[in-house]
């Protein structure tokens, strides 16, 4: 295998080629693990926010049409507006975990950024459950306030009829509570998965920085 | 104590850094790809390091941890995950390391090697950084018999490349 022979004698000359990292570089290194984690955790943010954006333009004319209709419009605008706000921030916080992370340079500190991390997505998390469930619940309060208007409304934009009122909002209170449950559920899986996964390698990174310290 | 061991650590694989982006170059297609191969193996060494009791020289246990990871990692990349980086340490890597050979034949030579599976191209990893068998045997965890028929199938596959 004349080849393979000549291979390794250039390989073996070739060494000077090769790059050279300095001490402090692979240092850097041992380090360096979690600033990733928490870009992804900042990229997933923005593709959140991007994606409830997207849903909502998807939302059928009809539908925002009877929510007008029952006089809800102003608040659902309000309630936007604060939860536009609130995300921001948070998508804000996440840059600045990033960043802080990936110039960070000793092993304490880091650790510090890492716990910060991990109480930001917590709050974040518990954030948007809490407003998905108080709207939904909050939504449906006024639903149940204001029967007449919603039977109305709907009896007309539908054009349900044949059917009397106090059935019709029990099949339309059952079908929200099940929508509601299995939105919940939806918002809750995908945290749980998504940043889930995410809180847990770094809390691996975090243990074996410990063990580093300690 | 740990400082010191952390700096012991670093400093021997400062030495011996060589091993290491030998295997990324063989393992990877691009300096991203070989940046990323050489945070996750110094990682991994890191990781195992306390369990390195000096029984072997360091170099020999670099090898078998190292290449370890790059086949593991490089079946991982083969479903596409990506998810380490690092910024801040930059270095340049000529992608194509025999460019300027006029030898075809080792260029050619070189890509069959690199289109060698993960293990056959940590054996030929092995023989070209010089090891004999018995080295070759005990850093893959196999017997040196294995390794020999081993390498002679690698070397008949790698005749066919070439000699079509």
């Amino acid at each position: 295998m004349d080849e393979l022979e000549l291979l390794k004698k250039q390989w073996q000359s070739r060494e000077q080629e090769l790059p050279k990292l300095s001490f402090g570089d692979i240092y850097k290194m041992l380090l360096k693990k979690s600033s990733s984690i928490v870009k992804w955790i900042f990229y997933i943010s923005i593709a959140e926010i991007v994606f409830w954006t997207l849903l909502a333009l998807l939302v059928p004319e009809s539908s925002t049409k009877f929510s007008d209709d029952i006089g809800l419009h102003n608040i659902l605008v309000a309630i936007n507006v604060v939860n536009y706000l609130v995300f921001g921030f948070f998508i804000f916080l996440f840059y600045r975990n990033y960043r802080k992370i990936s110039t960070t340079d000793s092993v304490k500190e880091l650790m510090g950024n890492i716990l910060r991390t991990r109480k930001t997505v917590k709050y974040f998390v518990i954030y948007n459950v809490t407003t998905s469930v108080l709207l939904i619940v909050g939504i449906n309060i006024y639903y149940y306030l204001n029967q007449d208007i919603v039977f109305r409304f709907m009896t007309e934009d539908y054009g349900i009829a044949n059917i009397s009122q106090e059935r019709f909002m029990k099949m339309f209170f059952s079908i929200q509570i099940l929508f509601g449950i299995v939105m919940i559920g939806f918002v809750l899986l995908f945290y749980r998965l998504v940043y889930g996964i995410l809180l847990r390698r770094l809390h691996k990174n975090y243990k074996e920085l410990e063990k580093i310290e300690f | 104590m740990n400082k010191e061991l952390e700096h012991s650590f670093v400093a021997q694989l400062e030495e011996n850094q060589n091993i290491v982006h030998k295997i990324c170059r063989l393992y990877t297609n691009d300096s991203d790809a070989h940046n990323d191969l050489f945070q996750e193996i110094t990682i991994q060494l890191w990781r195992a390091y306390p369990k390195f009791r000096g029984d072997s020289k360091f170099s020999t246990w670099m090898y078998r941890v190292a290449l370890n990871t790059a086949i593991t990692l490089y079946r991982k990349s083969k479903r596409s995950i990506k998810t380490q980086d690092f910024e801040g340490v930059s270095f340049k890597i000529s992608s194509e390391p025999y460019d300027d050979t006029a030898e075809q034949q080792l260029k050619l030579m070189y890509s069959a090697v690199k289109d060698l599976n993960d293990i056959d191209k940590a054996l030929v990893f092995l023989y070209l950084e010089d090891k004999n068998y018995r080295e070759i045997s005990d850093t893959l965890g196999i017997t040196e018999v294995n390794a020999r028929v081993k390498m002679n199938r690698i070397k008949e596959k790698l005749r066919t490349i070439l000699n079509p």
